[in-house]
């Protein structure tokens, strides 16, 4: 051989062994790499939130101050002081960039107060009792003159203008302004005296705008005195709390019938209610209390079939008294500040997100309205500003895992509902209805399919004759290759209608088939004494059952609807509904039972019947030659020895109906119910995964959560194959390949 | 005497051959399913196309109707039977099936004038000819013959259009192209007056006038060829005009012979195979559906292939067998058993919103936020297949290459031979059979899985192929259709369900005979070696 | 022992020892093998022949776990150094094993392997070694108008005779013969030794064999291996007709084994 070409195939070796080396084992780790990339998604749900000081400056007239706010884009910051001059400047450095002074409707420039609310939008309050809605808005600009260089740009709109009540000054003021632009200003007197002013504009049919106004006197019924008052952002609800523990509500979306819903002791103790807030979507009722506690409430149904305010959440527990509430306009975190600082909590999840603790109190502070910085006054006047990374605020273990008490609702649940038309909704994401649903679907698939698989799987390899097992192992391995979209299609479509026409036959069938068959026994027991008959029985038996089989299934088809008549006055469904209170779907687990059953028979089956086969035939022979029939050759022989091989194929199709997708998102409702009955549908991870996912924002809660769920889906399949597969293993050192 | 037959029915039982037959029943009951599973596939998607007779029915409230009959069943109170028929016309009727009771049917005929019209929108049309009005000055008489000959005419006429259109789609493409290479001038900052950017310009300047011109001319054509009518009337004699132009088809089934209809059935098939589908895909063909599902196939096995069979040699041949090995073989038959859904999930998360994002920012900077690879595409699903397939592949080859006896390495190596050659000269082709069998499985499971692929970039109408006369030709990055989300769509996203049945049992009937063609030639591969080397070993 | 005088070594075996992991399966073995003799290698099952005789083409290095101590020298080169080139050896010694094993191929392409790994090209040469070669195991007769069928249509006896084509078609000097005739009938069994006999005169030949009458029959020297110890070397007739040693004798004589 030249050396030349040796050195050429030599180098090739190298070269092949290098290549294949390193690329077989990139591909190998590269797909094992598989669920660590999509359990990397789902992480950031359980990462801790974070906080970081941004700014710090001091702020020269801080005990003028009324209030500061900045800009969604942490640039621009403001002050409002006590004579309605609105101060902007760069947040970064605290320098002064340009001023505005505002004055009220009748030119005084001396406010009382200043409430914050939406975005940004400010309720002045004058020192004569006249009240003015300011919002200030910051927009990006970019100038073309200098190479488009960006700046934010703000101003200052007048939304809203109220007069001076004729009561006098108000104690406390809450004034809003809905989409409609009708106007909502709320006056607390002394002792329990509250008064609100409602202004609506309509357009006429005429096309002219009529004002109509209502002006009341609210009713209160406190023991002690109003300590706190809250006001959706539409203004149609009222909320007040009491010195002595009480809490009342007022309705205020019907002008002409402004009246108290309800007045209650809230807490048991008479404590103080020292803040109340909105949460965002003006549903529940952020409570704050002398004592420290913060809890939310809402109106849930009680028996009497009455919306009353029910505590639902306890969140942060302060050490003194809170001192005030505010919320997030982005999701439902709470944001309450006592004498230990600023506490942020989830209403949905009770989770204590974060807590600011600088050094000195702080008195005023401001969420941006992207819910990602927060300012705040000190009382010495330092000016802090931090950037909040809280990135899924609304996900615990709780709320993914437990029961849930969500807005609206009468009792904690369990439930998936991932979106709503409105952005203040409360997304519900628990995964415990989907699991179950998962596993509701596998077991009754499975319950379907491992008797007809296995009992199969014995046939073929121990009873039929070698040349029909050549015929049925190859059939039953192409019906594995079905695609299972066509199954869930007919399933769906086909079986489904047929199987709700004939719900009567199809449970007489159930019965009838193994009656026909023990009656066919019986007589074929009688029959095969006679010559030829005994030739043509053994290793034919399964062909012999067919027209039994098939005359079952005619006779249940013919006597169904008559059982029907007989016994469940005509209609089995209705009888059903009205005896045993359970509702019909249509799509349910019958139906899933049959399509994910015949989904996963043929994996079982193959496994099962290559492991039996797989059986040293001398085992089979001793026992036979000691005069065993074949049936308890089967059942204490063969069948122990392969039953490692049948639990490996059970394992490796109950991982199959656990991942099944199609299958159930065409023949199951997808309605996410915990009900274990086998008329109801459900809704499996696999599917809800391919429903949601195409809707989910990218990194956004459900995206991750989705994510979440093909975690536990993976692992749940990966726990199952590897046991199976390590069975499997073991089985195959034993008796060679298989 | 009593006594006996008591013990032999005990022995009976005791012996268990009533278990055998359970047992047997069992695997009756799995056979049975399948086949009636395919049986049901079979009469629903078979004679989807034949063109059955269309019946008169006179009813007792004196109307009249013509009608495909479709089912009977029995009424819902149990008195009598009722008969389901296809009565199209939706623009006339608002639904194209009805339930008609026996009993309300006073005569049945089959009349042969009435004629079924295969039209653009609103389905079939059932009726008789009434006149046929054209822009031409001389009459044209009423007859089958006219209409055919006018139709023919008015076909030769659309297909000119289609030209038209091409050319339009065309200049479409290019002002497309255009306007992104602009953007990604404008991105570059490329100067107003630079010589690429007026070129550019220029030539997009062209581009518009010659498709306004373009535009024009189609729309005169258009208004000329809808000029030639007919009136058809429906068994009642309600009139409806209907623009030639919009027929597709048409065919008097009650005076076919069963050759003319056997045909027509061929002719249906074609147009099946090759044509595009209407009325959102409820009708027509499925030639996108079948192209993508192969194009998914082919561009999957050029992944899934190579990777399997290197993975697999690296296992088999150069890994040094230990624990890690055995972990690797656990993790991979595993990998195997993962639920499709979780891959398509990582698709998305890693391939598209991953990868396919990062590309866009390298590559194309000024398209963003409008994606180009950061979302769904062939390639991406290609891709996610190729990771699901990829494990059926390598278990395969790694079962065909353990299965090659110890004797052929030796033989091998005892002739000087490398590993390298000893592998691709002995064992690659000797465990080629195996290989095969695991590609072909792993493409009947590509051709079969939808779930992953409906979030990686399958959709139910791809504005246009993958594969165009366009540079670069190949455009992977387009979304496509796919047969067995095909199905899914037009079985239950469609607004009409009952009307889209018959194409869903024709899809189904395809996809189902492409997958168990596909597999069984792989099952029969992988018996057919296990028998060459079982007989080769003892 | 007493050593007899082989003047043309051409493979010799110093103090070979060999392991399988921990176990060892040889126990310093020293051998020399003359040139174009036939040297038996005799001893019961699990002796070591078979891994000895492995040890001259390297064939052991496919299994992980083996290690091999000492030396073994071909043509004056030790083949355990670290230069020495594996394929180059295994070109120089052929094998020929237990079970035959011919590639899935043609009957022309299998006798022509050797060549084409070594990358010659050239038809007319590749036609001629093929002929010659199959002339060599006497073989040719039988298969000369089907060489482009399967080798795997071949019965048991000429696939052996195909697999010593193939193995002196690369003209190895030594031609190693792992129990070649345990899986064939008598005739087939005859004219391999037949043919033996004709190979003789080309090549070195040490073959490993269960059948002493084949050892008695083929071979100018025999060795008597057992469990891992040479025990005998010398000239077949005189070993079988006057062993040295009486494990030779009961061994030959049948009384274990």
């Amino acid at each position: 051989m030249n050396q030349a070409f040796r050195k050429k195939i030599k180098r090739n070796d190298q070269l092949a062994k290098w290549i294949i080396t390193v690329g077989g084992m990139a591909i190998i780790f590269s797909v094992i790499l598989i669920l660590v990339l999509i359990a990397k998604v789902s992480l950031p749900l359980f990462l801790p939130p974070d906080s970081e000081l941004y700014a710090s400056n001091r702020l020269d007239n801080a005990a003028e101050v009324s209030a500061v706010a900045m800009d969604e884009y942490l640039e621009t910051g403001y002050s409002i002081d006590a004579s309605g001059l609105v101060s902007f400047f760069n947040i970064k450095d605290g320098s002064p960039l340009d001023h505005e002074q505002l004055s009220s409707d009748t030119g005084r420039q001396a406010l009382v107060s200043v409430e914050t609310f939406g975005r940004l939008q400010h309720a002045l309050l004058w020192d004569d009792g006249s009240l003015t809605i300011e919002q200030v808005k910051f927009s990006p600009f970019f100038d073309e003159q200098n190479n488009n260089k960006r700046s934010i740009v703000h101003r200052i709109e007048q939304q809203a203008v109220f007069d001076s009540p004729t009561q006098g000054m108000p104690l406390r003021t809450l004034a809003r302004i809905d989409e409609e632009g009708q106007q909502t200003r709320v006056d607390l007197f002394s002792a329990n005296s509250l008064h609100v002013k409602i202004l609506a504009v309509t357009e006429s049919m005429f096309g002219d705008e009529e004002i109509s106004e209502a002006e009341e006197q609210l009713e209160v019924i406190f023991k002690g005195d109003i300590s706190a008052l809250a006001i959706s952002d539409d203004g149609k609800q009222l909320f007040a709390g009491s010195d002595q523990g009480e809490l009342a509500r007022w309705d205020l979306s019907d002008m002409d019938e402004i009246g108290l819903v309800e007045s209650f002791q809230a807490f048991g103790d008479g404590r103080s209610i020292t803040a109340l807030n909105m949460v965002l979507g003006d549903i529940s009722l952020a409570v704050g209390d002398e004592t420290g506690q913060v809890t939310s409430w809402f109106p849930v149904r009680d028996e009497t079939g009455n919306r009353t305010l029910t505590r639902i959440h306890d969140l942060s527990l302060h050490e003194g008294a809170v001192r005030s509430l505010a919320r997030s306009s982005q999701d439902k975190t709470v944001i309450s500040l006592g004498s230990q600082g600023l506490n942020f909590d989830h209403m949905t999840s009770e989770r204590e997100l974060l807590t600011l603790n600088p050094q000195d109190d702080i008195r005023i502070y401001q969420l941006t309205t992207r819910g990602d910085a927060i300012i705040a006054l000190s009382d010495k006047g330092e000016l802090l500003s931090w950037k909040l990374d809280i990135p899924h605020p609304e996900i615990n273990f709780g709320t993914l895992f437990g029961k849930v008490w969500y807005e609206g609702y009468d009792k904690p649940v369990y439930a998936w509902q991932s979106s709503s038309a409105s952005d203040d909704y409360e997304p519900k994401l628990s995964l415990s209805p989907l699991i179950f649903g998962t596993l509701k679907g596998t077991f009754y698939a499975m319950l379907f399919a491992v008797p007809l698989a296995i009992f199969g799987a014995i046939y073929t390899s121990q009873f039929a004759r070698p040349r029909l097992r050549g015929i049925v192992k190859p059939t039953v391995e192409v019906m594995a290759a079905i695609p299972t979209v066509i199954i869930g299609f007919l399933a769906a479509l086909w079986l489904a209608p047929l199987v709700e026409r004939t719900l009567g036959s199809m449970f007489l069938s159930m019965i009838l088939i193994p009656a026909a068959l023990m009656v066919s026994i019986l007589i074929w027991q009688a029959a095969r004494k006679l010559e030829p008959l005994k030739r043509v029985e053994r290793g034919f038996e399964f062909l012999a059952v067919v027209p039994v089989i098939i005359m079952a299934v005619a006779v249940a088809s013919m006597l169904g609807p008559g059982m029907e008549n007989l016994f469940f006055d005509g209609n089995l469904k209705q009888w059903l509904f009205s005896e045993m209170g359970v509702r019909y779907d249509p799509r349910n687990c019958i139906i899933i039972a049959f399509a994910m059953g015949f989904a996963v028979i043929p994996i079982i089956f193959t496994i099962a019947e290559d492991s039996l086969s797989n059986v040293p035939p001398n085992l089979k022979a001793a026992s036979l030659a000691l005069g065993a029939s074949r049936w308890q050759t089967v059942w204490r022989v063969i069948l122990p020895s392969a039953s490692p091989g049948i639990f490996a194929g059970t394992m490796i199709g109950f991982g199959r109906a656990v991942g099944e997708t199609m299958i159930v998102l065409m023949a199951t409702g997808n309605t996410a119910i915990m009900d274990l009955s086998i008329f109801n549908g459900m809704r499996p991870l696999s599917a809800n995964i391919a429903v949601e996912i195409p809707e989910a924002p990218v990194d956004g809660s459900l995206y991750r959560t989705l994510f979440l769920s093909a975690v536990i889906l993976f692992i749940m399949t990966f726990i199952v194959n590897t046991v199976a597969e390590i069975v499997r293993q073991r089985l195959r050192a034993k008796y060679g390949r298989f | 005497m009593q006594k006996r037959q008591h013990k032999e029915m005990n022995k009976f039982w005791r012996v268990g051959e009533p278990m055998v037959w359970l047992t047997g029943a069992a695997l009756s009951l799995t056979l049975l399913s399948a086949i009636v599973l395919i049986v049901v596939i079979m009469t629903n998607g078979l004679g989807v196309f034949w063109p059955s007779a269309i019946k008169e029915l006179e009813l007792k409230d004196g109307s009249r109707v013509y009608g495909q009959q479709m089912r009977i069943e029995e009424t819902a109170d149990k008195s009598g039977l009722r008969r389901q028929y296809k009565i199209a016309n939706r623009d006339l009727y608002g639904l194209d099936f009805r339930w008609i009771d026996e009993s309300q049917i006073v005569t049945e005929t089959a009349p042969g004038e009435v004629m079924v019209l295969e039209r653009i929108e609103h389905g079939d049309f059932y009726g008789t000819l009434q006149k046929i009005e054209t822009d031409r000055i001389q009459q044209v008489p009423a007859t089958t013959y006219a209409l055919l000959s006018e139709l023919e005419r008015v076909n030769t006429q659309k297909e000119e259009l289609t030209e038209l259109e091409e050319k339009l789609n065309d200049d479409s493409y290019r002002m497309e192209q255009m306007r992104l290479t602009l953007l990604k001038y404008d991105y570059r900052k490329l100067a107003a007056d630079d010589p690429k950017r007026i070129e550019l310009l220029n030539e997009q300047e062209e581009l518009n006038e010659d498709f306004g011109r373009l535009i024009k001319l189609q729309t005169n054509r258009v208004a000329a060829v809808r000029k030639a009518k007919a009136v058809f009337a429906d068994a009642d004699g309600r009139e409806k005009e209907i623009v030639l132009a919009d027929i597709f088809q048409v065919y008097e089934p009650n005076l076919m012979t069963t050759g003319e209809k056997a045909l027509f059935y061929l002719h249906k098939l074609v147009e099946l195979f090759v044509g595009e589908p209407r009325e959102s895909n409820t009708e027509g063909g499925l030639f996108p559906a079948i192209f993508g599902t192969v194009m998914l196939i082919f561009v999957m096995s050029l992944f899934s292939f190579p990777l399997g069979v290197i993975a697999a040699v690296y296992l088999r041949e150069y890994a040094k067998e230990g624990l890690l090995v055995r972990i690797v073989r656990i993790a991979v038959n595993n990998l195997a058993g993962i639920p499709s859904i979780v891959y398509g999930i990582f698709g998305l998360g890693f391939f598209i919103y991953g990868i396919g994002h990062s590309i866009d920012m390298l590559f194309f900077p000024e398209r963003s936020p409008t994606p180009t690879f950061g979302t769904g595409g062939l390639l991406w699903a290609s891709l996610t297949l190729a990771l699901l397939t990829v494990p059926v592949v390598i278990v395969s080859t790694e079962e065909a290459l353990g299965a090659i006896p110890r004797e052929m390495r030796e033989g091998s190596y005892a002739l000087g031979a490398t590993k390298f050659q000893t592998l691709y000269r002995v064992l690659l082709p000797m465990a080629s059979p195996g290989i095969m069998t695991g590609l072909i499985l792993a493409m009947a499971r590509a051709a079969g899985e939808v779930a992953p692929l409906m979030i990686t970039g399958v959709v139910k109408l791809a504005p246009a192929l993958p594969i165009d006369g366009n540079f670069p030709f190949l455009h992977l990055d387009r979304k496509f259709m796919h047969l067995g989300f095909h199905i899914y769509d037009i079985g239950f996203q469609s607004h009409n369900v009952e009307a889209a049945k018959p194409m869903v049992f024709v899809t189904t009937l395809l996809l189902v005979l492409i997958v168990l063609l596909m597999s069984s030639v792989a099952i029969r591969l992988r018996n057919k070696m296990k028998k060459r080397y079982t007989f080769g070993t003892f | 022992m007493k050593q007899i005088q082989i003047d043309n070594p051409i493979i010799e075996v110093e103090d070979l020892r060999f392991y399988y992991g921990e176990s060892r399966a040889i126990h310093g073995v020293d051998l020399k093998f003359p040139e174009k003799q036939v040297t038996a290698l005799i001893g019961p099952s699990g002796c070591g022949k078979s891994t000895l005789l492995r040890c001259f083409n390297r064939m052991n290095d496919l299994i992980d776990i083996s290690r091999v101590e000492g030396k073994v020298i071909l043509d004056g080169e030790s083949i355990y150094d670290k230069s020495t080139d594996v394929i180059e050896l295994r070109r120089k010694v052929g094998m020929v094993f237990q079970k035959s094993n011919p590639f899935p191929k043609s009957i022309y392409e299998n006798v022509i392997y050797g060549l084409r790994i070594a990358g010659e090209k050239d038809k007319a040469f590749l036609d001629e070694r093929v002929e010659n070669s199959l002339k060599g195991a006497a073989l040719w007769d039988e298969v000369k108008d089907r060489l482009q069928d399967s080798a795997l249509g071949l019965s048991g006896g000429q696939m052996q005779r195909l697999c010593i084509a193939r193995a002196i078609a690369v003209n190895p000097s030594v031609i190693l013969m792992d129990e070649p005739c345990s899986a064939l009938d008598p005739k087939s069994t005859a004219r391999v030794e037949e043919l033996i006999g004709e190979l003789r005169k080309d090549f070195t030949i040490i073959i490993v064999t269960h059948n002493m009458q084949q050892a008695a029959r083929v071979s100018d020297f025999t060795a008597f291996l057992f469990e891992g110890d040479l025990i005998e070397f010398g000239v077949t007739k005189q070993l079988f007709v006057k062993p040295a040693k009486k494990q030779t004798e009961d061994y030959i004589t049948g009384r274990f084994g």
